[in-house]
């Protein structure tokens, strides 16, 4: 059964991962409490997953949990678990297909997307809503998870060329909208 | 408006709507900790892509040669030396593809997905190097001999993508229809390992079409197999 030992808070995420697999508990906790807010900010800023993100964060860490073996300690762990959170995204919004279709069936009308906050939550939703979904993503963990692009290339098992391509596209978009905005006020 | 500026104007939105470290974020930290500390165990981190790459080519030769063994090696003793080490050196090489791309798909994030590639490149390198070396374009029996040849590679490459299958579960797979596809490939190679060294039938249009489909139909049926077991789970 898990250990207890000390942890330092400057120890890094590759290094709590690997204290994880030896079943440290403190490491495990800190490692919960330090990636938790990436994955839940993650889940919450992709306006379909938003009602259902913290079911989903609670599946992505049982499905990280299972899988632990699967991460090589000298690599770098944010794409690893990343590539995991994407899957349980994408195994959910095929959930929710299935559901809708079946709903639609019995002619109930499906629950309408979550939305939370004010101005400033249409604000980001106005701005990521305007991406396809291959630019959102690339730019969500750019930019709000703080992953470089060769981690993003990682996770997404795509080349960093590709990564590179798609984020050129959505800072053009956005510019676009940014731009527009201004330009009105 | 530079990428940095975007940059910031979006973690400035994110952070408004919504704020990291707030309440919502310990809540749920506490629930995934409470979650997985009550079944912590030690695992051993896998073994490495290459491993795992160089045990499937070891299974595709043994799948391959026992099975002629079995049939006769009567493809092995029509063929010159020249032709046999083109053949093999070319099967051997589509093969380590397939089975880094298996290997790869077995980790998250554990690099580019090359399937598909290896699917395209083990018929288009076989392809090209029977198309080199087979100069017999006579269409005679061409159905008859040709579905045999089929049979048998499919026959050999089933149970060969089986096993292969039982390994990649050994980690966790994301993509279960890139997973099917490199894995289909790898042992459509075998069931292609075992016509070239069984089938004695050197008729261009026969390898061209009826050993190499092999390999096509394989990796095209591990495809539709992995999606399907994806979508099951």
């Amino acid at each position: 059964m898990g250990s207890r030992c000390t942890v330092d808070t400057a120890e890094s995420l590759e290094t709590l991962m690997s204290r994880y697999q030896q079943a440290d508990e403190s490491a495990a906790a800190a490692l919960v409490e330090r990636v938790t807010p990436l994955l839940r900010r993650y889940f919450l800023l992709q306006a379909s997953n938003r009602p259902h993100a913290d079911d989903l964060l609670q599946d992505t860490w049982m499905r990280l949990h299972r899988a632990r073996h699967t991460y090589r300690p000298e690599e770098p762990v944010l794409p690893w678990i990343f590539a995991i959170a994407r899957y349980a995204s994408l195994d959910h919004y095929r959930k929710v297909i299935r559901r809708e279709a079946r709903e639609r069936q019995v002619e109930v009308l499906p629950e309408p997307a979550g939305q939370v906050g004010g101005g400033e939550a249409l604000d980001i939703d106005t701005m990521l809503t305007a991406l396809p979904e291959a630019q959102r993503e690339v730019i969500l963990m750019l930019k709000i998870s703080g992953m470089s692009i060769e981690e993003v290339a990682r996770a997404t098992s795509s080349s960093p060329g590709s990564v590179k391509q798609k984020a050129h596209r959505a800072y053009q978009k956005l510019r676009e909208i940014l731009t527009a905005k201004e330009n009105r006020s | 408006m530079t990428p940095e500026e975007i940059g910031r104007r979006l973690e400035d939105a994110a952070q408004l709507a919504f704020p990291e470290g707030g309440d919502g974020d310990r809540a749920a930290a506490e629930r995934a900790e409470a979650a997985i500390l009550g079944d912590l165990r030690p695992v051993s981190p896998m073994a490495p892509d290459w491993l795992h790459a160089l045990i499937l080519v070891l299974w595709l030769v043994a799948a391959a040669v026992d099975s002629a063994s079995f049939l006769g090696m009567d493809g092995l003793r029509a063929l010159g030396n020249g032709q046999a080490a083109l053949i093999f050196v070319a099967l051997l090489s589509a093969g380590w593809l397939g089975a880094v791309a298996c290997a790869r798909l077995m980790r998250p994030a554990a690099g580019r997905n090359l399937g598909p590639t290896a699917w395209v490149l083990a018929c288009s390198l076989v392809a090209v190097v029977f198309a080199i070396l087979f100069h017999g374009y006579d269409t005679a029996h061409f159905v008859q001999d040709g579905i045999p040849c089929l049979r048998a590679g499919l026959f050999i490459a089933a149970p060969t993508g089986l096993v292969i299958g039982l390994l990649l579960r050994r980690g966790l797979v994301l993509n279960w229809g890139a997973a099917g596809l490199a894995a289909g490939t790898v042992a459509g190679l075998a069931g292609l390992g075992m016509l070239e060294l069984h089938c004695p039938n050197q008729k261009a249009v026969h390898v061209l079409v009826w050993h190499v489909a092999v390999v096509a139909v394989s990796g095209g049926l591990g495809f539709a197999f992995g999606r399907l077991s994806g979508e099951l789970q």
